[in-house]
């Protein structure tokens, strides 16, 4: 135990020495998480702004411009009249939905025709598109459940026989989880997640990659220690911050953008602590096989997305191949992020999370045999060929 | 000489084995991970439960239209509310229906009677089209049985119904009239990975020189340090911008990803932006100590801007000042462009303000790595 513990302090050392792995470490984590909590603070989308060209100018078309106007969700803008200038407004963006009231609007009413409102969104930004389209349903719902109710009023009949009328079947809808629709809660844990997972991955990845450039590797080659314990001692640092970030990151998300984080705290930490072990020991293992400290940066930086967007946390598996899930299926963050999402927003016990348990339990496992049993053979020395780009030799 | 230079520095990226495969690659592998992520491209299916406690004819026509509705497709028919929420819970389905006991016998006699509409709210991309869903089931549902309360009190039928059509809409998705996720996300999410590849080879620019012992002698040897960077940022700005041809060939021509815009406009924006963010890498390089430091100080720059950028969460709905913060950012002008350029062709008069902005980049990051580098 003792010598792990001086193995830890002398890596304690070396990134105390480095200042850019301190702020990597330390401060990089928190200021994404800050920046992304600011992006999403707000959570949800409203103030979409709104066109309404009315053609109609009548009682009628004024009711529904009152309507869309006293909506939460829309912001109207004001000073376009005609449907070309809606046309111009939509294509630069100064609005992202409109509503045409066409002529004769009111006299369709009158007739008791059903009159036809067309609506346009912007549907380039799917965000904008989804939302917009449900907002603008919701507002023709109400205004129409109004009218009806007046219409019924002017046939003479009570309110509440309107109320019995309309309510005949009553239905109601529930959104489970996240019924506020909440950006911050449904994108932005996943986003953390995936900032801790590629801060230790970048970190730590360096820890043998450079005592192989500094000469000092061989050093614990040649040394009696086995080399579980190399590991351990190398690690047990990142490990520890990892898990400090991990906690301060969901700090920050719940208390300060607001992200629902509920569920069983030992779940959480047991997940935390699980997830920290795979990306810390598998970290390890590629720092041990990477040739130098460029190229492993160069090519774990460019791991986030693609294990982001694959992992099932957005569009979900069920519309993604076989393939690609296959190879996503591989990667801790695609189960770390479901289990997360299944323990805070869906408050499961772990009766639920029995095979996540298994595959992050199993990923640990693998993990910490590759990084605890690696060889200390020494290599022959390597041909010192020609330095490109000021890091790497060929 | 400043030929030779140029030849020089292909060589170095060339011989740069590692650069080299993420360039040629990193965004070849984008294209074949992302498309395939999104071959679907439309969410189209919600699997849903519905228990029919009533088991009536009426509950059977509202099963029917359940059915029928835009997005759900009824996959299990559980016999219990608890099992329908169990079935939520462990993910297998994302919609649960409640139709009530004595539904049907309520509706015959006129009486009020609820429908439970259960929806997992825990991925948004599901939950909004869910919930749009449901409140059309909902609106047809009870202005159906609205119609034949009428009905029963004496009311006709044509009377009857115009109490519940009294405005329609007509949708129009403007754009993407498919509401078609793969020509929403994925050729940003490739460019995404382009310009990450683009940074790791920027920022080498400046201290792949500075940082090597023979740099002394480079500057004793009288060359100019202008002469120099210039070359090495012309070659990589070439590659960046050959890279981005077969990007631009494959989406527009073989995936049939959507471009109304100007194939030059797009080409000439691509070719700023390729500019700008290579100036950002340049002043990353000028002020770091090794090519490891300097491609994290790229990176983390490059890595967020995607999601800074208000490509997918927009940047209307972000607090004001993270708008003006994210705006010095060139990814974020290049995202918003994208979008404006591929889908709405706002036009050359438009697209002005996102070249000078993205120009102005690119002379405050050369200028201050100019003044860094002069020191070394």
């Amino acid at each position: 135990m003792r010598r792990i513990i001086n193995i830890a302090y002398y890596e304690t050392l070396i990134i105390f020495k480095d200042r850019i792995l301190v702020l990597m470490l330390f401060l990089v984590p928190l200021l994404y998480a800050a920046v992304f909590g600011l992006v999403y603070v707000k959570g949800i989308l409203n103030d979409v702004p709104l066109a309404i060209v009315d053609l109609d100018h009548s009682k009628s078309s004024r009711q529904v411009v009152t309507a869309f106007e006293n909506s939460p969700r829309f912001q109207r803008v004001s000073g376009i009249e005609t449907y070309a200038q809606l046309e111009q407004a939509m294509r630069q963006g100064k609005v992202r939905a409109g509503v045409v009231i066409p002529e004769r609007f009111e006299l369709q009413q009158q007739q008791q025709q059903p009159s036809q409102l067309l609506t346009v969104y912007d549907a380039s930004n799917l965000l904008w598109g989804y939302n917009t389209r449900k907002y603008l349903r919701e507002v023709i719902t109400d205004f129409n459940s109004g009218q009806t109710a007046k219409y019924l009023a002017g046939l003479g009949m009570s309110e509440q026989q309107i109320r019995g009328v309309m309510n005949t079947v009553n239905c109601n809808y529930e959104v489970w989880y996240n019924p506020t629709f909440s950006y911050a809660t449904y994108f932005y844990t996943g986003l953390l997640l995936m900032v801790i997972h590629q801060i230790c991955l970048l970190s730590i990845s360096l820890s043998v990659t450079r005592d192989k450039e500094r000469h000092t590797w061989v050093q614990f080659l040649s040394s009696p220690l086995p080399s579980w314990q190399i590991f351990a001692g190398k690690a047990l640092p990142y490990f520890i911050v990892n898990f400090f970030n991990y906690t301060l990151l969901l700090w920050v998300a719940a208390h300060f953008v607001h992200a629902k984080i509920e569920g069983s705290l030992g779940l959480v930490i047991l997940f935390g602590l699980l997830f920290d072990v795979i990306i810390t020991s598998f970290g390890f293992f590629i720092s041990y096989v990477a040739p130098n400290s460029l190229q492993v940066t160069r090519y774990l930086m460019l791991v986030s997305v693609p294990a982001f967007i694959t992992s099932g946390f957005t569009w979900p598996q069920t519309h993604i191949p076989l393939a690609i899930n296959a190879l996503a299926n591989l990667m801790p963050y695609t189960w770390m992020s479901e289990a997360f999402r299944m323990i805070t927003l869906k408050n499961l016990p772990l009766s639920y999370l029995l095979t996540h348990l298994a595959v992050l339990g199993g990923m640990s496992v693998v993990g910490l045999a590759l990084s605890s049993t690696f060889s200390k053979q020494r290599k022959p020395p390597q041909h010192s060929g020609v330095l490109v780009n000021s890091g790497t030799k060929y | 000489m400043i030929k030779a230079l140029l030849v020089r520095e292909l060589t170095y990226l060339w011989r740069d084995r590692g650069l080299r495969n993420i360039l040629l690659f990193g965004p070849l592998l984008g294209i074949l991970i992302f498309y395939v992520t999104y071959s679907a491209q439309i969410l189209t299916v919600i699997p849903t439960a519905v228990v029919d406690l009533d088991r009536s004819s009426a509950s059977r026509d509202l099963v029917t239209k359940i059915s029928q509705a835009e997005y759900l497709q009824i996959v299990a028919q559980p016999a219990s509310a608890p099992e329908a929420e169990e079935l939520i819970r462990r993910g297998d389905v994302l919609v649960t229906v409640v139709i009530p006991e004595d539904f049907g016998r309520h509706l015959t006699l006129g009486r009020q009677t609820s429908v439970y509409i259960g929806i997992d709210g825990s991925n948004m991309i599901y939950s909004t089209n869910a919930t749009t869903a449901a409140l059309t089931v909902a609106k047809t549902v009870s202005a159906e049985a609205g119609v034949k309360a009428l009905m029963a009190r004496g009311l006709p039928r044509e009377q009857a119904k115009s109490a519940y059509q009294r405005v329609t809409l007509q949708e129009e998705p403007w754009f993407n009239p498919t509401l078609n996720y793969a020509y929403f996300l994925v050729l940003a999410l490739i460019l995404n990975i382009w310009q990450q590849c683009c940074t790791l080879a920027a920022a080498t620019n400046i201290i792949s020189e500075t940082g090597r012992p023979s740099w002394t002698q480079f500057k004793l040897a009288g060359l100019s340090k202008w002469t120099l960077f210039v070359s090495k940022s012309v070659v990589h700005i070439g590659v960046f911008m050959l890279l981005i041809l077969p990007i631009y060939g494959i989406c527009f021509g073989l995936l049939k990803l959507p471009l109304h815009g100007s194939w030059l406009l797009l080409l000439l924006f691509t070719l700023v932006f390729a500019i700008a963010l290579h100036s950002v890498g340049t002043l990353a390089s000028s002020f770091a100590r090794n090519p490891v430091d300097s491609t994290r100080f790229g990176m983390i720059i490059a890595l967020p801007s995607f999601i800074l950028s208000g490509y997918g969460w927009p940047l209307e709905a972000m607090p004001s000042f993270v708008q003006s913060v994210v705006k010095l950012l060139p990814q974020t002008w290049f995202f918003q462009g994208l979008n404006y350029f591929t889908f709405k062709d706002p036009g050359w008069l438009f697209a002005r303000h996102y070249f000078v902005a993205l120009g102005l980049i690119a002379v405050v990051c050369y200028s201050g790595a100019a003044v860094i580098t002069s020191r070394k």
